[in-house]
Order: structure tokens, then sequence, then C-alpha cells
């Protein structure tokens, strides 16, 4: 038997190189070389690209998707999805626009005071979540039919509380978030980046973290730990909504108005940075500086494009081919760099 | 001498030849150059305690897992064996019964009992639905099993479900049937009606390899048997009545090897850890009363589905019990720790490293109040946990996927004591794992007796269970019928494992 001290011995022979290769995928940074790339890219072929403007723009613009892929990531992490987070962002908004506004706006009467805005937009996209919650773990459904009814169903149900209209000025508590600016940032910025550091450090540094990533790897082996499974993936779900919900109200406040086709295929682009940013859909894998990553990429692609004047048929196709190289990319690198095998 | 094609059934010219089979998996040798031959009309016992290789012969011999060499005829048919699959070739010739059923739960029992069946097709290659329910009816009658054909097999108990499979497999019309443990499930009226059929299919020339864990079986119905023991052949077609129990028992045991042996902490004054009152399984089986004692290492015993891995799962408060508790002298139940019984399926998280596979056993314990993790503090403990269960990783960041079955085994180990547990559940604690982790495991448990933990082991291999348990629980049909305490022998074990008192 070895000393006991020996027990941690090199067993393998990584090389530095290999393992700092493998440390800066596994902490989420693959995706930043081809950013920088771009962003050298965009400096020369549309100078306004790196004007202060410009780049607070383009985060201005990403706090939304950015809100919600973290949201998504939640539920992915844990190898679940959640496809009715793009109803929320909807959904969540309009509920409370049509509490606040009079009825000759568009509302419903009821006229709520306008700091109850907030509170019930996050209130019905956290409720949301709780039934997702609910369907997938009481109700043992699977989670892509029920949150792909409940996105339908939610799309819907916007239609329905805002007779088709959509309600300008919604009242500041709903609005304030999404169009104030604090010495010249914009707070929907400031908002997303203070929830992208508490979620990061809650995915790393908390036990609630480190369940999601059990539960995401091997939720039997999660089980047999004595982890609270059923709770963390209800809870996980909960979370997802409220990102959602807080996201539509980003977006409300953007454009001082509760639209009706608010958020429409924003799900297919938080995927898509997730994937990007290394959010392995099998569950288990990923973390926010990744998920940053994807999000900025899908942000800076946009802006890059409508800069460089292609022609606007253009830039959702070249987006898509963007996306796909760029999950290859992904997925190679950790494939690489882990030597295992991951569903993407 | 005449150049003539011998008939197969040719009573004095053996159905089943096997020569110099191999079989390796991974660092251990399955086989060594087995030779194994089966007359035409004969029933076969093959015998041998569990990893001898009984299961191993006859899945060579059927193509389940095909051999890495050596030659095997059936019949007419003849392989040379080289790993690759030859499953196909031989299909005709012989049907395997496994010791677990597999049947299609969604079909029904018609649709299971022909399936693949050229007696049910039609001229254009449709299946017959009517000649299909008109033959499963006539089958159910003979064998009489009073179910519809047309229930679905997921909703068939255990032995119903086994009896299914044989008949699937005995309807086939081949020369030669393997039966693994085909009793294990089955009720004493249920095994009457199979040796009945197997009785009289043998009257009509058919062959079989019949494997059980009960001598009285094998002296009931077998003809001949062979004696395995570590992957060769100790007693070679030895008839069936020459043989006594002890002479059997003698034969599977061999002599015996230097091994660590089981020391005993046990503290027979001392409070009890665990109590189990009226413990009921399953809503119908026998009530269980089971104490768990400071410093002893208590193994659960018995065949495949006797109930045992259930106990120990409620035992680790992971199951619910049908009916009665599992309570503790001092009010308070202890702190209890698990490792599963499969490492893969429920034991460890591959994805993540050494660390996090850990921690994840007492997440409350290495957090503060608001629930962040104390680094320190997790390194430290993890650390001490690792050097602890004798982990060897390139660091405890590595992903537990990449380290081998022993090591993965041992991070199970060591998160089930991440939480400072006073009882630890062992389910196959050495199941896939090479002979020195086997011995470092070992090593391990009695030390956690030894400083006062209560451990209860669940095995199928009765050499660990000699090493370890102070205590044997023999569970049978979700009852304890049987208890071996302090200085037994390894013949005593293996005799109530084998089901002869």
């Amino acid at each position: 038997m070895m000393a006991k001290g020996q027990n941690m011995a090199q067993t393998g022979g990584p090389s530095k190189w290999s393992a700092f290769g493998s440390a800066f995928v596994a902490n989420g940074f693959t995706m930043y070389p081809v950013l920088l790339l771009l962003v050298i890219v965009g400096a020369v072929v549309a100078p306004r690209f790196l004007s202060p403007t410009n780049l607070i723009n383009i985060l201005e613009q990403i706090s939304v998707l950015g809100l919600t892929t973290i949201g998504l990531t939640f539920v992915v992490l844990i190898g679940r999805l959640d496809l009715s987070l793009e109803g929320i962002v909807g959904f969540a908004p309009m509920l409370a626009a049509v509490m606040l506004v009079p009825a000759t706006s568009g509302g419903f009467g009821v006229e709520l005071p306008s700091w109850m805005g907030l509170i019930v937009a996050l209130g019905a996209a956290g409720l949301i979540g709780l039934f997702n919650g609910f369907m997938v773990v009481r109700v043992g459904l699977n989670p892509f039919i029920s949150t792909l009814g409940l996105l339908v169903l939610l799309r819907g149900g916007v239609l329905i509380i805002s007779n088709g209209r959509s309600i300008y000025s919604p009242g500041p508590a709903l609005t304030w978030l999404g169009s104030e600016k604090v010495l010249g940032i914009p707070v929907a910025v400031l908002v997303f980046l203070f929830v992208a550091l508490i979620v990061g450090l809650v995915f790393q540094y908390h036990r609630y973290g480190r369940a999601l990533y059990a539960i995401g790897g091997n939720e039997e082996a999660a089980r047999a730990a004595g982890i609270n499974v059923d709770r963390v993936i209800w809870s996980a779900f909960f979370f997802a909504g409220l990102l959602a919900g807080l996201a539509g109200v980003l977006m409300t406040g953007r454009l001082d108005s509760a639209v009706t086709t608010q958020g429409e295929g924003i799900i297919f682009s938080a995927f898509a940075a997730a994937v990007i940013g290394g959010v392995s859909l099998g569950g288990g894998k990923g973390n926010i500086i990744g998920v940053i990553s994807g999000v900025l990429l899908i942000g800076v692609i946009n802006n890059l494009l409508t800069l460089a004047q292609v022609p606007s048929f253009y830039v959702q196709a070249s987006t898509g081919a963007v996306i796909i190289v760029a999950a290859v990319l992904t997925t190679l690198a950790s494939r690489r760099s882990s030597g295992m095998k991951t569903r993407t | 001498m005449k150049d003539v094609e011998p008939n197969p059934m040719d009573s004095s010219r053996p159905i089943v030849a096997m020569q110099g089979i191999t079989k390796t998996f991974g660092s251990t040798r399955a086989l060594r150059g087995v030779d194994f031959t089966v007359m035409p009309g004969e029933i076969h016992a093959l015998l041998g305690r569990n990893g001898a290789g009984k299961s191993t012969l006859v899945s060579a011999l059927s193509g389940f897992t095909p051999a890495d060499g050596g030659t095997i005829r059936i019949a007419r048919t003849e392989v040379v064996a080289n790993g690759q699959s030859y499953a196909a070739t031989i299909r005709d010739d012989i049907a395997h019964v496994q010791q677990t059923p597999r049947l299609f739960d969604q079909l029904t029992v018609a649709e299971n009992l022909f399936i693949e069946n050229p007696a049910v097709r039609t001229r254009w290659g449709g299946v017959s639905h009517a000649r299909m329910i008109e033959k499963a009816t006539a089958l159910l009658a003979e064998w009489q099993i009073d179910i519809r054909p047309t229930a679905l097999a997921g909703a068939l108990d255990a032995g119903t479900r086994q009896l299914l499979e044989i008949i699937k497999a005995l309807n086939r019309g081949v020369p030669v049937m393997i039966l693994d443990e085909p009793t294990a499930a089955l009720s004493n009226a249920e095994k009457r009606i199979l040796f009945d059929h197997v009785r009289s299919l043998k009257a009509r020339g058919v062959s079989f390899v019949y494997i059980s864990h009960h001598l009285d079986e094998v002296f009931e119905v077998a003809d001949t048997v062979t004696i395995l023991r570590d992957g060769q052949i100790v007693t070679a077609r030895a008839e069936v009545a020459s043989l006594d129990v002890e002479t059997i028992a003698n034969l599977m045991m061999g002599k015996t090897t230097l091994r660590s042996v089981r020391e005993d902490h046990t503290a027979s004054d001392a409070t009890p850890l665990l109590q189990a009152q009226d413990l009921r399984i399953r809503p119908d089986s026998a009530p269980i009363n089971l104490t768990l004692r400071r410093g002893e290492i208590v193994a659960l015993a018995g065949p495949v589905g006797s109930g045992k891995e259930d106990l120990a799962m409620i035992l680790a408060g992971h199951r619910a019990p049908a009916a009665g508790s599992i309570t503790s002298p001092t009010g308070i139940l202890p702190q209890r720790g698990l490792v599963p019984t499969d490492r893969h399926a429920s034991g460890y998280v591959g994805i993540l490293g050494v660390r996090e596979n850990v921690a994840i056993g007492g997440l409350d314990l290495l957090s503060n109040r608001l629930g962040f993790i104390n680094r320190r503090k997790e390194a430290e403990h993890v650390g001490r946990l690792a050097r602890q269960t004798n982990v060897i990783a390139s660091s405890l960041e590595q992903p537990v996927g990449q380290l081998s079955g022993g090591n993965q085994q041992k991070v199970v180990f060591a998160r089930s004591l991440c939480h400072s547990p006073e009882v630890i559940v062992a389910l196959s604690p050495t199941r896939g794992v090479d002979v020195g982790a086997k011995e470092q495991l070992y090593a391990l448990l009695r030390d956690l007796a030894g400083k006062g933990m209560g451990v209860v082991v669940v095995s199928d291999e009765e050499d660990e269970i000699s090493q370890l348990a102070n205590r044997v629980v023999i569970v049978f049909e979700q009852a304890v019928v049987d208890e071996l305490v302090g200085d037994y022998s390894m013949k005593d074990l293996i005799l109530r494992m084998e089901g002869v008192a």
C-alpha cells in the first residue's frame, strides 16, 4: 500500500499546456478568444463598432437575452429544459401592465398602485416557474412537452389579457429598470451583471449550485448522496421563471411599453447562447462565465452585421450559421479537453 | 470405417462440446481453458461459487457474451470463438434463459411468447393475431398458468414472468436449453410445474444446462454435475448419485488461499445503533426484526430477488418499508451513509471531480449559514476522506469518470463517509473492483467498524462475506430466514447460502 502522503501522486502525465487548456475550457473561457477576434474584425470593418455608445448599446441589448439565458441555465444544468421562458418574457410584464393602466388605455381597470408593477410581474413569473416544477416533479411530465404547451398557452394569454393591443407607458415601477441610466450605464446592464455575479457565485460556491451540477451529472447518485433532488428541480424551474420575468420587465422598460409580441424567438437565442457558452444540454456542465460569452457572441454578431449593413434578410441566416459553427467549436473543445463525450 | 455424417441425436455423441474456452474481462480471467460437454437428453448441472465462471460459461455457450478463444459445437453447428459475436449462427440450436427475465413489458403475454416466431406468420409475412392468441392460450393451459394471453407482461408478478421466459425458450424447439437460476423467483408450485416440463422434454431428447444455487434442486432434477472454480473445471461430468452435499461443498470451496481475515469489534453490551421492528419489505412478506450494534459488520446474503438489497436500502433510509419502522434507542436515528449497488448508475457523477463528488455527501456540513461552501473546510475534509479511502487520482479535481473502477468505488465510499455517519450501508461494495482495491476497501470497512461504526454489507460473494462479516443474515423471499454469528466456517456459509440448512 502507498504511503499516505503519496496518494495524490500524479497518475497520468498531462503537460502544463494541456492542463491549462483543460482548465481554460472547463472554466468557460473557450469562446473569449473568438469574441476578441470578432471585436478586432468589427473595429476594422466598422469604425463605429468600438465607440462607447455602441458598446453600451450592445450590453443593453444583450441584458434581456442574458437574463433569460441565465434562467435557462438553471434548468439545463439539471438536464431539463424550459421553453415557456419565452412566454414568460412576454406574459409577466403584460399582466402587470394591464393591472396598472386604466381601462381606457387597455387595462383591466384594476388600476393597482404603480409600485405594484414589478411585484406583479415577478410574482407571476415565479408562479409560472413553480407550476412548471410541479408538472415535472409531481405530475412527471417531460419538461419538453409541458413547457412547450405552456409557451403556446402564454402566447395566447398575452393576446387575451391585452385584447391584442400593446400597452404604452405602463408606469415607472415597471419601466424604471429597463430605461434609466446610472452614470451613463443603463440600469438594465447593471441588473444583468449583478444577477450574473450572484448566480455565478451560487453555481460555483453555494451548496445549491453543487446540487444542480450533481443532479445534472447523475441524478441517482445525487439522490444516493442525500440531496433532495425533487426540491432542487422544482426550485430550478422557479428561478428560471423569475429571471425570465425580470428579463421581460427590462424589455418593457426599454420599449416603454408591453408589446404583444414581446420576447418572440428569444428562447432559441437563449439555447444557442447557453450551448455556445459550453452549457451541456445533457446537464451537469456549464458556468456563468461561459454563458456570458455565449450571450456576448450573439449580441456582437447581431450588432456587427447591422453595422456592416448586411441586408436584414441575411442577418438572421448568418446568425444561425454562426450559432452552428460556435456550437461545433465548443463541443470539440470540451471533448478534447475532458476526453469525454458530452451531449451539447 | 464408413464415411457417414453422424446423427446429431446419436446418444453416444455429445450434443454440446466446448473445448479450451477462454474469456477475459479486463484483468479478470473469468474462464481459463474450460472443456465442457453435454450429452443428448441429459440434465447437466453446473455448480460453483459466485464468480467461479458459471454464468460466463453458459453465456459463452449461447453466444450472449462471446468467448475469446476455444471451439464450440452444438448439434451440427461448429464455432471457433475469437471474441466476435456468434450468437446468430447458433440461434436455432440453443436457448438461454437468463437470471432476470427479459420480457417486453409493453407487449402482451401472447406477443412476448411468439415474438419473432415463424409459427404465427401469415402467408404475406404479417402476424396472425388470432393464431397467436390461440397458441398462447393452449400453451398457458398446458403450463397451468392462469393469466389471459392479452395481459401486459409488465403487469405480471416475478414468478410468472420467469415462467414465461422459460416457456418462450422451451417453445422454440431447440435441442439444448440453458436455465440459469430458473427457480430464483418461483414459488414451490411453479417449481413443480417447471420440473415436470423439464423432465418431459428430457424424455424427448432435449438437453439442459442447469445452474442453481439450491443444491437440493440439483439432486432432484440433474443427472450429471460439473463443478467450476476460479474459471476452471474441478470436477467434470460426475454422476449426481455419486456425490453428496459435503463433497460438493468441498469441491466448490477448494483450498483456501491466504486472504485478510475478519476482525470482531462488536461490543455486545453496546446500545444498538439501529433497530428494525416488525419491518416488512412488501405488504405480504414476513416481518423482520434486526438490530445493528456499534463495531459490528453485518452481511445480508441471499439469492437474487430475495430482497436483501431492499432491506439494505430500508436500513439506509433510502426506501420506505411497507410496514414497521426503524428506530434507535437514543430516539434520534443516527446519520447513515450509503454505498449504492451500481456505482455507474447511482454511485458517482462522472463529469465532476473527486472533490465535488465527495462533497455532495455532506454539503450542509461544509457550508456556512447562507449555504456557501467553506472552500478551506471542504478541501481539508475531502482531502482527509480521500486519504482515508486511499483514492488515487492525479488531483482532487480529476473527473471521477476517468478513474479506475476501484478508485471510483473509493470515491463513492468517501462520499458516503462525508457526513460523518455512524452507520454505513454498502451494497456490493467491491463489484467490478480489482483484488488490490478490494483488500483496501475491506481494510477500510474493518477500520470503520473498529472506530465504533455499524456496518451493513450486501454481498453475493462468500469470500467477501467471510472476510468481513461478524454476523451473516440470510434473506430469502423478503424475510430473514437464518443467521450465522461469530466464528462460523466457510462451509457453514456456503451451505446456508446454497439453501441447505
